[in-house]
């Protein structure tokens, strides 16, 4: 009995030795290639809104003509104003109205060959994000030149 | 023979191009996703910023991160350059020395949402205490 027992398990590990499967290969790596398809769509990528110093930076030109001064200042509470004008609501974080004003601000500037220069002025508990928004706006508008002011120290 | 079956039967299914792309689609999607998400310290909730321009690789030698996480239980900020917490006057110190080396030195600000602006404004302050001008706010592409 344990003898035919041995016999059979012999030719069963005989029938096991078998080539290459490449169907099970392919299944892995279609499991594999759905995962990081469905991660790629959640992808975060890190992007950034560059500016300048403008204690330090050397002027770029030495025009005649003054830059438009635009001040637009963050509150704690999210509202943004632009020349003491208040736009769109705190909630809002595109800044539609916003961003509309820069860019025809911008569009007159250029149209003068003036150029545009924006002061920012956030409230000291101010929301970092909510600057970010401001930047975002200006990034949107073409505005390169920024500056900052929070709690009356200018950078 | 533009058809491509003439006289000799059956076209087969070939596996060996059909892996050869499933693998090539793999690595593709393997690469992107790897590759952006780790550079991203996990403690800070980067702020979101569609319109801001996609960061430069080629850059990030000449480049420091100032890292500003928000503790929000203790109402305070961390400040970290790269990977490292140090006293503000080292790390002036260092992007100093950094900026004397490489005149087109930069520092990356990645500012936490929460973070108060008046935060932001002493990161800012130290980077002008070094000499370094050339300055970019780090933010996400979405929210998801």
């Amino acid at each position: 009995m344990a003898h035919r027992n041995k016999k059979h398990r012999t030719i069963a590990s005989d029938d096991l030795v078998m080539g290459f499967q490449i169907a099970p290969m392919i299944d892995v790596v279609f499991v594999i290639m759905l995962f990081f398809m469905v991660m790629a769509g959640a992808v975060k990528v890190e992007r950034e809104l560059k500016t300048t110093l403008p204690g330090i930076a050397p002027k770029v030109s030495n025009d005649d003509s003054p830059p438009d001064e635009i001040i637009v200042t963050v509150e704690e509470t999210g509202i943004v104003t632009l020349n003491e004008e208040e736009f769109d609501t705190p909630e809002s974080k595109s800044l539609p109205n916003f961003t509309g004003t820069l860019m025809r601000l911008k569009q007159e500037a250029d149209n003068r060959s003036a150029k545009v220069m924006v002061t920012i002025q956030a409230e000291e508990q101010a929301r970092y994000e909510r600057v970010i928004d401001v930047l975002n706006s200006m990034a949107k508008a073409k505005i390169s030149n920024v500056t900052f002011t929070v709690g009356g120290e200018e950078f | 023979m533009a058809g491509g079956g003439g006289g000799d039967g059956e076209p087969e299914f070939q596996i060996a191009p059909m892996i050869d792309v499933l693998l090539v689609l793999l690595i593709f999607f393997m690469s992107i996703t790897s590759a952006q998400v780790l550079k991203i310290d996990k403690d800070i909730k980067l702020p979101v910023a569609a319109d801001a321009k996609k960061k430069e690789d080629k850059n990030t030698m000449f480049e420091a991160a100032l890292n500003v996480r928000w503790l929000s239980t203790k109402q305070e900020s961390k400040i970290k350059l790269d990977d490292r917490e140090l006293p503000n006057e080292e790390i002036v110190s260092i992007l100093t020395d950094r900026k004397n080396n490489n005149p087109t030195y930069r520092v990356v600000i990645r500012g936490d949402r929460d973070v108060p602006a008046v935060e932001i404004q002493k990161v800012m302050a130290l980077i002008a205490q070094s000499g370094i001008d050339d300055i970019s706010f780090s933010a996400l592409n979405n929210d998801s």
